[in-house]
């Protein structure tokens, strides 16, 4: 409003401090860009493309865990901080699914070694994601009705802090359930993890691996799905109604807290789905595996403005192509691939709290 | 009658998995031997063919079942009276399925460790000794059986003994009775004369002081270093106190501060990495000082956002910290994961801090000094705006507080508090490393504010007390001490917000809460 005259300068000196520091920063990157493709090139073709792989298929998972953020954001107006050790506990349901698996003996006239998982790879995958994601759906149920659902209506500082507590929870439970040691996820052997099509790329070849590509076809039908039954059943309906008002929406008939329980379990249903591609894709799972991916997620979710749901899956991809691909260009260590989302998140939030792609919340709402 | 059973079921489906929880992650064990040490029993010889240490844990899970026939014979919320029959019914139904439950593992259990598979290459605490001793020495079958049993009639105690003690109108009468004494007790003429002279207040911190003086010196070397620790979590827990709990700022990143302020004073003082070897009390302040600065630093951005955005990023601030600390980029500046070793100390006039005994006055000191600003702060203009911001931003706004620069203020001092803590922290160690600063640290720090009581100074110092304190008293537990604290956290959330000790502001508020959410209009608002 350039009506309002005092107010609005206060505000003003800050922005223009951040436009100065925007800018600081466009320019940096850009100049980065140039040293590392034009002026002095550090890595070939092949190698990029391996981090683009990589950046695609961890974003493909960041983007599933994104979902269950925006999903309970959007209706709850709260951060389910314990979401990414839900995802921690489909991990372990997938493990568990594979190791016993393993343990039974299916020899073919091939391979007499074989067991049952390397026999019938598709079947075992399959359970291994249903009881995965089936364990997480019913930690999430749990979770919402045990530390969420008597404290609605209550101040904002009470929720969250009841998630934090579940987070903490959940974390050291699985602590001290199964240990402290980094479990290998045993995957049927056709699934080896670094095995792939080879691509020729850049005069060597690029490994494309099975893994990756399992992770990135379930991920979209999982996305499509879930697509489809926001905007196409009757459920999803009633949550979107939820989400725009919960009053009106009840007064018109829909079950709110039914509605919000079931959000839970379909978000927990994904994060448990992304634990078991976490578990088969990168290999070792333990009682703290959520904590990184699940910030991670939630930056991508705020990326891509919280509450909006194709804007999680973009926030997803983006966030895992720039943590493959940011230490490359930036030229700094790769053990600060962590720092650089986290300062993501920092910057998206001093910058554009509402998201790249735009938050669908109203100003009230928020 | 159809609802009554729904209860009495889920009551004892509930305590079924705590059970069987309890089991798994090995509780019932290091309770067993917790209480060996409590009765002295460790030795003493076998009652029933059963060892002291199976005697212990049956104690412990028959409290449980009592717990669970109490809880499985509450009645509907819709009948005024409560007969015994559907009680005792309640309490038997609920102790039927919590046995049943019980049941299903010990013969799960059993028959596979009889198998000889190895449970705890998956399920780290089920160890051949915890089974056996679990099992009772016995078959599988015959100890699910007594189980079984065990519940039943623990449930059908557990029934009885609420119907009789807990719900009669006994206990209606008794807690009158002890709310009249107590009130009594507070009208008398000489309670009430003494009770308005300053004089007596200030005789009875003067006792307090005094016994917080004399302990260390007879308290030995383990018992001043527990003391320490909880100072400077009294510390730390005061400075989050005033960003959580007066400004209603959620900061999970508070252990950032901390860091700052012990590397400060570990880069200044160490002969490693940079040889400055300045004093203490010169690095004292700057490592204060650069802990507020960067507190202003991060918080004129951060602080725009709304509260839960607020939360997250703090925690990952704390998170880069951390990396940074242990990444390789600056290892040069601050020795890198090998910490930075041989901190300096103080010297007062020519006397060297060598003792425990010495930091424990320090940190007194400093918890004095911190109470006293904290005191003052909180009773001012300034600790009034930020309670008021707490409860309502635009209101507060409309009233002409600046809300941004009073949240700078309290993030500020926040971060000076956990400086000081740091700095301290850092020379009694004389040693200082990036795993003293994870995570864990700030969520310490935030369960010592939020359980002793939000915006409330005791109740910092309970919390502290009971967080940090116990569990150096009950060692066998530490495994356990995060896992409660997260439960810690969620419970208190839902039975009292306000925190053990809440503060006479907040309590009033939360009465008011209760009042607004219970009516219908706005007890659905998100």
């Amino acid at each position: 409003m350039p009506s309002a005259k005092t107010p609005a300068r206060r505000v003003s000196t800050y922005k223009i401090v951040q436009t100065i520091l925007g800018v600081v920063f466009a320019g940096y990157l850009l100049w980065r860009l140039y040293v590392v493709f034009l002026a002095s090139p550090a890595y070939g073709a092949d190698t990029w493309a391996r981090f683009i792989i990589s950046g695609l298929i961890l974003g493909f998972v960041y983007a599933l865990i994104a979902i269950g953020y925006t999903l309970v954001y959007g209706i709850l107006r709260m951060i389910n901080f314990a979401h990414g050790d839900i995802m921690m506990i489909g991990a372990f349901g997938g493990y568990f699914v594979f190791e016993a698996l393993k343990s039974i003996p299916a020899p073919t006239l091939l391979n007499p070694k074989f067991s049952f998982s390397d026999a019938h790879p598709i079947i075992a995958v399959f359970l291994a994601f249903i009881v995965g994601s089936s364990i997480a759906a019913l930690s999430g149920f749990f979770l919402e009705r045990i530390a969420y659902r008597p404290l609605r209506g209550a101040p904002r500082l009470v929720p969250l802090i009841s998630a934090i507590g579940a987070s903490i929870f959940l974390e050291n439970a699985g602590q001290l359930l199964f240990g402290a040691q980094r479990r290998d996820y045993s995957n049927p052997i056709i699934l080896t993890r670094g095995d792939g099509w080879n691509l020729p790329i850049g005069g060597t070849t690029v490994i494309l691996p099975y893994t990756g590509v399992l992770t990135v076809v379930i991920s979209i039908i999982l996305m499509v799905g879930l697509y489809l039954l926001v905007m196409r059943t009757r459920l999803g309906r009633s949550m979107r109604a939820v989400a725009e008002n919960k009053q009106v929406a009840a007064l018109m008939g829909i079950d709110v807290d039914g509605v919000i329980s079931r959000t839970f379990i379909i978000s927990g249903a994904l994060a448990g789905a992304a634990g078991v591609m976490w578990g088969i894709h990168l290999g070792l799972v333990y009682y703290f595996v959520g904590f990184i991916p699940g910030i991670k997620a939630f930056t991508a979710a705020v990326l891509g403005g919280i509450g909006s749901v194709p804007g999680a899956m973009l926030g997803g991809l983006f966030l895992g192509l720039v943590e493959s691909l940011g230490p490359a260009i930036l030229g700094i260590s790769f053990q600060l691939k962590d720092v650089i989302a986290f300062a993501i998140l920092v910057l998206v939030l001093i910058f554009r709290p509402t998201g790249i792609v735009g938050e669908v919340l109203t100003e009230e709402k928020v | 009658m159809k609802k009554q059973f729904k209860i009495s079921l889920n009551a004892g489906i509930t305590f079924g998995i705590i059970t069987i929880f309890l089991f798994l992650i090995g509780f019932t064990g290091t309770v067993a031997d917790i209480l060996a040490t409590l009765f002295r029993n460790k030795t003493a010889a076998p009652f029933l063919g059963l060892t002291p240490q199976m005697l212990n844990m049956l104690i412990f899970l028959g409290l449980i079942g009592l717990a669970a026939g109490a809880s499985g014979s509450r009645k509907e919320k819709s009948l005024t009276e409560d007969p015994w029959g559907k009680a005792l019914l309640g309490g038997l139904i609920s102790g039927l399925v919590h046995g049943l439950l019980v049941f299903g593992l010990v013969l799960l259990v059993g028959t596979l460790n009889q198998h000889g598979v190895q449970m705890n290459k998956y399920l780290a605490e089920v160890l051949p000794a915890a089974v056996k001793l679990f099992l009772l020495a016995q078959a599988p079958a015959a100890a699910g059986l007594f189980y079984l049993l065990f519940m039943l009639v623990t449930g059908f105690l557990g029934g009885l003994l609420s119907r009789g003690v807990g719900r009669g109108s006994w206990r209606m009468r008794s807690a009158t009775a002890w709310k009249k004494s107590w009130n009594g007790f507070n009208e008398l003429s000489v309670i009430k004369q003494a009770r308005a002279k300053p004089a007596t207040r200030y005789v009875l911190y003067g006792i307090l002081f005094l016994l917080v003086f004399l302990v260390p010196l007879k308290a030995g070397q383990y018992w001043n270093y527990t003391i320490g620790t909880v100072g400077i979590y009294v510390l730390l827990g005061l400075g989050l106190n005033i960003v959580v709990g007066l400004a209603g700022l959620l900061d999970l990143g508070y252990v950032a501060f901390f860091a700052i302020g012990a590397y400060t004073m570990a880069l200044l003082t160490a002969p490693q990495p940079h040889n400055l070897m300045w004093s203490f009390w010169i690095a004292l302040p700057i490592g204060v000082i650069l802990a507020t600065m960067t507190g202003l630093l991060l918080g004129t951005p951060v602080l725009r956002m709304r509260g839960d955005y607020l939360a997250i990023v703090t925690l990952g601030f704390g998170e880069i910290i951390g990396i940074l600390s242990k990444s390789d980029v600056l290892t040069p500046f601050t020795g890198g994961p090998k910490g930075v070793t041989a901190v300096g100390g103080p010297t007062l006039f020519g006397k060297p801090f060598n003792s425990g005994t010495d930091y424990v006055y320090l940190i007194f000191l400093a918890v004095l000094l911190v109470i006293f600003v904290t005191n003052r702060l909180q009773n001012s203009r300034v600790g009034r705006a930020w309670e008021a911001m707490r409860e309502d931003e635009t209101v507060s706004r409309a009233m002409g507080i600046n809300t941004l620069t009073q949240k700078l203020l309290a993030f500020a001092i926040g971060a000076a508090f956990a400086g000081l803590g740091g700095a301290i922290f850092a020379s009694r160690n004389q040693f200082t490393g990036p795993e003293d600063f994870n995570l864990m640290v700030s969520i310490n720090v935030v369960a010592v504010v939020i359980v002793g009581g939000m915006g409330n100074i005791p109740g910092v110092i309970a919390g502290a007390l009971v967080l940090k304190g116990l569990p150096e008293v009950l060692r066998q537990l530490q495994d356990y001490r995060v896992l409660v604290f997260g439960a810690l956290l969620v419970v208190m959330m839902l039975w009292r917000p306000a925190g053990i000790i809440p503060s006479s502001r907040r309590k009033m508020e939360s009465h008011k809460d209760s009042g607004v959410t219970e009516s219908p209009k706005e007890g659905r608002e998100g």
